[in-house]
């Protein structure tokens, strides 16, 4: 009796054992490990929850197609909590203990800017993409993101053709509005408005005018000063705002706005930082007639946006996390270009035959062409995407009636000082 | 005029071209027209089919149409119009014909081309789709609807509409304002007629006509006029004409309206300073009673705040859902929303009163790490009912808008504000002062020890006090839904501004409270103007910094149970 039970619990350590090899074996062979390196809490999180969610869609259609190289995609959640250094280590994590092949992340440029030199140390590959201010561009990081000649020149471009003469600059104290307003300022002047037609308080360096903006804290809630300023200069007419104002800022901003009298055919604002997603915590109806600008809009008409939004529902019903929102989840910019640098990626690397990562730079820096949602885009380079600028009108259902349309406009980051 | 248009043969190219057309307008949303359909006359027959023809037209016959359209001066285009803006204006195809309708107050159905009111089976209303103007096209429309603007009945829309037609500085519209100027019966409309006309010469007239102008300008104290005042200057500088008398009366003209700005832009600040502190008052007065009376310091303060825009939020939605959002009981919701924060808030400081907050009543460094440890308690349950997005919370109609006089305004939100800010404090008052109540919490507060030997049910008054103060937290973020953001960090942001306002205006000393609410408000809008938001706040927190450093105690330093401890 002893001896068969030997016996037994002899095969059972065998089988076990034989099944745990084969487990890692497929683990280390058939899997490729990728990153996610995005807020999962914090200030941050309401936005950046959206991008990790997108991308776990990104990965499941990948596998169920037959993966990359034929190796199943392994996501790494990292959480960068809405804290820069924070974000430094996390990317150390996924880099050097992980060994991802790939990481898809950040949100705002100062995340961005503080896992920039840990990419480049550790050779990785970062995919970036969220609109952002240009003036970078790292050998490790591709930024799928819109640079400012996407998404602000071309909706000052427009303002200009709709016979826009005043511009007011309003934004949230930090990096990316700061540089932005430097570059729209220079172009501004470059297509001959005069300095006191920009509003919003010029910076002077010494006798030179170089920038132009009135800038708020993060978190700001009393507008009634600026709305006021606003009003003061729209009064004469033919008068805008280029807004850059980051996160629920933008609600005391609208509603002050709303309650002013300003309407949107009087003095219309256009935002950078407002698309579907964020208007689902936002009094859409404060922002009917205003406009943004984007590289990708949910109400896209095209057979290729059809099937993402319905492809990215289903799997939200089916086969999503139960950590993912469910509910009156809905399709925007920084989503799909998430979503699109997945496959960049996936094509480089098929391209190289690789995933090791200077071949898959290489591949990228050839040129990549991929059919996304918002259109075409292809690699460049410099590191950035030529793809398609839409300009867009908010309804009242926080959709964008879309406008204009800019086919393949090229990424250029380095802007400052171009305009002269 | 194209009398009828074959609906069956446009149809093909309407849908390609314009984008407005090809999006999902499935959702249908049974919203109100702003006017009922007037009956036509004639002439309204012919405005209507010129409009239902623009409706449908491609963007080469749109110039003709308008053009068209110019020469009828018909009120009925500018209600056809805003109801086609507002998405109020369907596009029924059927197999046989197709019909443009609009969808109007009374909840009909009415055809464009002719006004008559017609009944949809549920299957029509399914299929109607809904219909845009692109934008370019409202631009063009609103030269018409801007002149046909003057002839409004509401006195504001002619205002409106005259500074814009002046503001064009068309030759073309000068006569429409001067026709308009001699049967126009509003003194204010006068004036802005006046002010349109003026500046509209000061392109299009002759030099005597041009000086003028620049003299009634300078009289009207035009704010609108500067730039176009400022482009004369310029141009007289240019031709070198500096010296003549007309550069010279622009130069007054300019001042005088600069002087003008200048004293309103103080009168502005001054009331937004008002504001801001009445917001500042009503957020912190909670935390004046149970920091500054009770001595416990509430870190979830903040978090009573949001409570109060949650049942906002909440009160809302239980409006939409019964009576529906353009309701006129909607406008409702806010009234019912102030009692029912206050209520909620204040059952909910109750139990935290009686379960937590008593046994910490002699140690302020517990109730501080313990307050603190609730409010995150708080924050993460708000975002595991509401979720971690902010939540949508309209204004009623009535709220929108603004009063405007002497030239500034003030919106209806910042005034209510204000007035619920007079009223907590005139509550409060009268509670602390002429109530039995007030007059043991006021004994309690002072010795705690004496008043019970005295017979004051101390324990019940303790729980009262903090239920007060939890619901008048609760009240100001009620009032904070209509110009902020409600979220599950809501509190964080007024936290440190309630701490500031009760140290300011001494621990313990309502009258403190209210008066240093005002001072920071007014400080804070007085120096944005010249130093921006950024460093303007940065600013009061260092005149505050140096304030406490001269007056420790605040403003009206005050023995309090907490400062004997």
């Amino acid at each position: 009796m002893n001896k068969l039970i030997r016996i037994i619990s002899r095969f059972v350590t065998f089988g076990a054992l034989a099944i745990s090899t084969a487990f890692t074996h497929l683990h280390s062979e058939d899997t490729v490990k990728v990153g996610i390196l995005h807020s999962l809490s914090g200030t941050m999180a309401i936005s950046e929850t959206s991008l990790r969610d997108v991308l776990l869609f990104t990965f499941d259609e990948i596998n169920a197609s037959g993966g990359v190289l034929g190796k199943m995609i392994e996501p790494v959640e990292a959480d960068g909590a809405s804290d820069w250094p924070t974000f430094a280590e996390k990317a150390e994590e996924l880099l050097a203990k992980d060994e991802a092949s790939a990481v898809f992340g950040c949100w705002t440029s100062v995340s961005r800017k503080f896992v920039l030199p840990v990419f480049e140390k550790y050779n990785g590959l970062l995919f970036y993409p969220v609109q952002y201010e240009g003036e970078e561009e790292s050998p490790n990081i591709f930024y799928t993101a819109e640079a400012v000649g996407q998404q602000a020149i071309p909706a000052v471009d427009y303002l200009l053709e709709e016979g826009y003469t005043k511009f007011y600059l309003i934004g949230t104290d930090y990096v990316y509005p700061q540089t932005t307003n430097i570059v729209l300022f220079e172009y501004l002047l470059s297509k001959g408005i005069p300095v006191e037609n920009i509003g919003g308080g010029i910076r002077y360096e010494g006798d030179v005018a170089v920038s132009a903006g009135n800038y708020t804290p993060f978190g700001h809630t009393d507008f009634q000063q600026i709305v006021a300023e606003i009003k003061d200069f729209a009064a004469s007419g033919g008068a805008c705002v280029v807004n850059t104002i980051n996160g629920d800022a933008n609600v005391p901003f609208f509603k002050e706005i709303a309650s002013s009298g300003l309407t949107s055919d009087d003095c219309p604002i256009v935002s950078f930082s407002l698309s579907e997603d964020e208007f689902r915590g936002l009094p859409t109806k404060d922002l009917v007639g205003h406009l943004g600008c984007w590289t990708y809009f949910m109400s896209i008409d095209s057979p290729a946006n059809d099937a993402f939004k319905a492809n990215f529902q289903e799997w939200l019903a089916d086969s999503a996390p139960a950590a993912v929102q469910k509910e009156g989840r809905v399709t925007c910019s920084p989503m799909v270009l998430s979503y699109n640098g997945v496959y960049l990626w996936k094509a480089a690397v098929e391209k190289a035959g690789t995933f090791e990562t200077d071949a898959v730079i290489a591949a990228l820096e050839s040129g990549i062409s991929f059919d996304g949602p918002g259109g075409k885009v292809t690699t460049q380079e410099n590191h950035h995407l030529t793809k398609s600028v839409y300009i867009g009108e908010t309804l009242e259902d926080g959709q964008f009636d879309i406008l204009e349309v800019m086919p393949d406009v090229y990424g250029e980051p380095w802007l400052k000082g171009t305009f002269k | 005029m194209i009398a009828t248009c074959n609906l069956q043969e446009t149809q093909v190219h309407l849908y390609t071209p314009s984008r407005s057309l090809l999006l999902d307008y499935k959702r249908r949303i049974f919203r109100l027209v702003v006017s009922l359909l007037i009956v036509c006359s004639a002439s309204a027959r012919d405005a209507r089919s010129v409009m239902a023809d623009l409706i449908l037209s491609e963007k080469a016959q749109q110039g003709d149409l308008i053009e068209e359209l110019s020469t009828f001066g018909d009120t009925i285009i500018t209600e056809i119009y805003e109801a086609w803006r507002t998405g109020e204006i369907y596009l029924l195809d059927q197999e046989s014909s197709s019909q443009l309708l609009q969808f109007t107050t009374s909840q009909q159905w009415a055809l464009i081309k002719n006004g008559e009111v017609i009944n949809l089976t549920e299957a029509e209303v399914e299929k109607a789709k809904k219909m845009r103007p692109a934008r370019a096209l409202r631009k063009q429309m609103k030269r018409i609807i801007d002149t046909l603007g003057l002839k409004a009945a509401d006195a504001s829309l002619r205002i409106d509409s005259a500074i814009k037609l002046g503001r064009s500085q068309k030759l073309e519209f000068i006569p429409s304002l001067e026709a308009r100027l001699l049967i126009e019966p509003a003194k204010e409309v006068q004036l802005a007629l006046k002010e349109a006309l003026a500046i509209s010469q000061l392109a299009n007239g002759n030099e005597a006509e041009v000086m003028d102008a620049v003299r009634s300008l300078a009289d009207l104290k035009s704010v609108a006029s500067r730039a176009f005042l400022q482009t004369v200057l310029a141009q007289e500088i240019e031709n070198e004409r500096g010296d003549e008398p007309l550069a010279e009366a622009c130069q007054q003209a300019l001042s005088k309206i600069e002087t003008h700005i200048k004293q309103q832009e103080f009168f502005g600040s001054f009331f937004r300073g008002i504001s801001t502190g009445s917001v500042l008052l009503i957020v912190s007065f909670g935390l004046a009673i149970t920091f500054g009376l009770m001595g416990v310091i509430n870190m979830a303060h903040g978090e009573f705040v949001a409570i109060g825009g949650y049942v906002t939020f909440l009160v809302q939605n239980l409006f939409i859902q019964v009576w529906g959002l353009s309701s006129s009981a909607f406008g409702w919701y806010f009234i019912v929303a102030l009692p029912t924060s206050f209520i909620v808030a204040a059952a909910m400081g109750f139990l935290m009163e009686k379960s937590i907050i008593r046994f910490l009543y002699r140690r302020p460094l517990e109730s501080l790490l313990c307050t603190w440890g609730i409010s995150m308690i708080m924050q993460q349950s708000f975002r595991l009912i509401f979720g971690a997005a902010n939540v949508q919370v309209n204004n009623p109609t009535w709220l929108m808008g603004n009063l405007s006089f002497g030239g500034f305004q003030m919106s209806y939100t910042r005034l209510l504000i204000i007035l619920i800010a007079l009223i907590v404090v005139a509550l409060t008052w009268l509670l602390l002062r002429q109530t039995n109540l007030g007059l043991h919490i006021r004994a309690v507060m002072q010795n705690r020890d004496m008043a019970s030997s005295l017979g004051v049910p101390v324990a019940r008054v303790n729980t009262m006090t903090f239920a007060l103060g939890c619901g008048l937290a609760a009240l100001g973020g009620a009032v904070l839904s209509q110009i902020g953001n409600v979220g599950p960090s809501m509190g964080q942001a007024y936290i440190v501004d309630s701490f500031m306002v009760v140290v300011t205006g001494s621990v313990g000393n309502l009258l403190g409270a209210g008066l240093s609410a005002m001072g920071i408000g007014l400080v804070d809008q007085l120096l944005q103007p010249s130093l921006g938001p950024v460093l303007g706040k940065i600013t009061v927190f260092i005149v505050i910094i140096l304030f406490l450093q001269w007056r420790p105690g605040g403003l009206f330093p005050a023995r309090s149970r907490s400062l004997e401890d």
